[in-house]
């Protein structure tokens, strides 16, 4: 079951299409991986899912039931959110704002303690919340999205102002939160490799457009090793290939592309190459970096 | 209900009540300062006195007070970005509506507070004749509406733009326009939100060329002008509601 599912999704400013016909499927318990470059449209997609900001096309349906002003509010109870920065009450201490969304939220008291826990902010609930690190309010940014054990968790670059062990801690629990909560995970990021640890199952947009939606192994997939061939006659060659059964396709740069195939079968594939008049030109092994990808995906260089 | 307990809640350590104290104590120090400087050509007449010159201070003190109450309350959504969370677990009409409950509490516990006050400095002075506690319990009303017509207006401005300037100098420029519209004919001073306070106060004052003798007179708002104060304070709250609902986080 998908507990997120977009249709046709759009949001315009003025003229500019920010968010274009984007269709996504967030599997139930996955974690998932939104990634783009800055201004690809990730937090406009996230607010929409969340009501705060309207679509200008397209519909949204979350946990079965469609986003409209009806029931926005009683789906969103079971969404927790971290959207851009996190949302803090300065003068307030990290407990009292705990409490205005626990009760928002009509969850247990004891949820408060719970959350401090989870985040390790309990030795630092009763500080005022401007005297918080941007880490730490990080972190109480991530404690209020998880109050309540919500069943989907939407979290837009939460390891922005974090130090690399706040970054790794977040990362793991991040991973966790599905096996240990039930939950599900929608995290936004730019960082490729940030997507590459946690997620399971990734979406990658581009100037507002969907470009690759599946699990991480199948992005993984593209980066594997494989064969680029190129004879005196490429199409002549891929037919040939074609059917004698071997899985290749043609690519834009005047090379077949076959996977990676043992020696013994290689050298026999060059020898009924040349038997059939078709000249080995370059035979070359290659393998695509996942940042390969996400720049051939996106048209942008990857963050790492 | 909830919501407006966590608007209380959330105002904690925002010195709303210093800000109260503040309003109130201007007020006292003006008309104490006044009432000691009388040369006794107002003998007999001087709760009428005291309700004028409270008219007077309130076009002078309140339309700055609710500016600050209003920054108070709404400045705190704008800090922490606190609207993108909120907007998630309540409907903008109900955190534009629980703020002006707030306003109206607030402002309605500070009145009251101003009143009695001012019943307890009269009877301390030892003003002539029982107090006249229906009109004070009037004037009290009056003052609040016209203060939560102007609070419409500045919970608009406060809670639309984040930078508070825009509210604050809003509520100086009504502080000076509140006094300055007690100068202008009645039919300007309809046109001017701050010179309601003016414009429905229970004391008139004529002055005698002839006699060069002030006094006062026990006078009823217009019904039009209730209406007016009403259509103002619909304005501004569909106004500020409008900007509050319609702006995306």
């Amino acid at each position: 079951m998908n507990v997120i599912e977009t249709r046709d999704l759009c949001k315009q400013y003025g003229a500019a299409l920010r968010v274009a016909h984007l269709n996504l499927n967030v599997p139930e318990g996955s974690v998932y991986g939104f990634l783009g470059p800055n201004g690809a449209g990730k937090s406009t997609t996230l607010k929409m899912l969340l009501g705060l900001v309207r679509p200008t096309a397209g519909s949204i349906q979350v946990m079965g039931k469609p986003m409209d002003a009806h029931n926005r509010l009683e789906t969103l109870r079971q969404v927790g959110s971290l959207i851009e920065s996190p949302s803090y009450y300065g003068h307030l201490t990290g407990e009292e704002n705990l409490r205005i969304v626990q009760t928002l939220r009509g969850a247990p008291v004891k949820s408060i303690r719970e959350a401090l826990e989870i985040v390790r902010l309990d030795g630092q609930r009763g500080k005022k919340v401007a005297h918080y690190s941007l880490g730490m309010k990080q972190r109480l940014g991530l404690a209020a999205a998880l109050l309540g054990y919500p069943r989907l968790l939407i979290l837009d670059e939460p390891t922005n102002g974090l130090d690399p062990a706040g970054i790794q801690e977040m990362r793991q629990l991040i991973r966790e939160l599905p096996d240990r909560f039930g939950m599900t995970v929608v995290v936004s990021s730019h960082l490729l490799s940030e997507i590459d640890q946690m997620a399971d199952t990734v979406a990658i947009i581009r100037e507002g457009a969907l470009v690759f939606q599946d699990k991480l192994e199948a992005l993984h997939s593209r980066s594997r090793h494989h064969l680029a061939l190129r004879t005196a006659d490429n199409p002549a060659a891929l037919a040939l290939l074609r059917a004698r059964g071997v899985d290749c396709r043609e690519d834009e740069a005047d090379y077949l592309i076959l996977p990676l195939l043992p020696d013994s079968q290689t050298a026999q594939l060059t020898a009924f190459l040349a038997e059939n008049r078709l000249g080995v030109v370059r035979l070359e092994e290659r393998q695509k970096s996942l940042e390969d990808i996400f720049l051939e995906l996106t048209g942008k260089a990857a963050s790492l | 209900m909830t919501l407006l307990k966590l608007e209380f809640f959330k105002c904690r350590r925002r010195k709303i009540a210093l800000v109260c104290a503040g309003v109130l104590a201007a007020q006292v120090l003006w008309m104490g300062a006044f009432l000691f400087r009388q040369d006794g050509e107002t003998a007999g007449q001087e709760w009428m006195m005291l309700f004028y010159n409270l008219a007077l201070l309130d076009a002078v003190v309140l339309p700055l007070s609710v500016a600050v109450l209003a920054s108070r309350s709404c400045e705190l959504e704008h800090k922490g970005g606190a609207l993108k969370l909120l907007k998630t677990l309540a409907t903008p009409g109900q955190l534009y509506a629980v703020k002006l409950a707030w306003g109206a509490l607030t402002l309605a516990a500070l009145l009251i507070l101003r009143t009695a006050l001012f019943l307890g400095l009269g009877a301390a002075m030892e003003f002539p004749g029982s107090p006249p506690w229906g009109r004070f319990a009037l004037f009290t009303l009056i003052s609040w509406a016209v203060s939560m017509m102007l609070y419409a207006l500045q919970q608009g401005l406060s809670l639309g733009f984040s930078n508070q300037a825009a509210a604050l100098v809003c509520g100086i420029s009504g502080s000076f326009m509140g006094l300055l519209s007690m100068l202008f004919p009645a039919w300007l001073i309809r046109c001017v939100p701050w010179g309601y306070y003016g414009l429905l106060a229970l004391v008139g004052m004529a002055w005698y060329p002839d006699t060069r003798m002030t006094r006062f007179f026990w006078q009823w708002p217009a019904p039009w002008d209730l209406v007016l104060l009403g259509l103002w304070a619909a304005a501004f709250l569909a106004a500020g509601q409008a900007l509050f609902m319609g702006k995306e986080v």
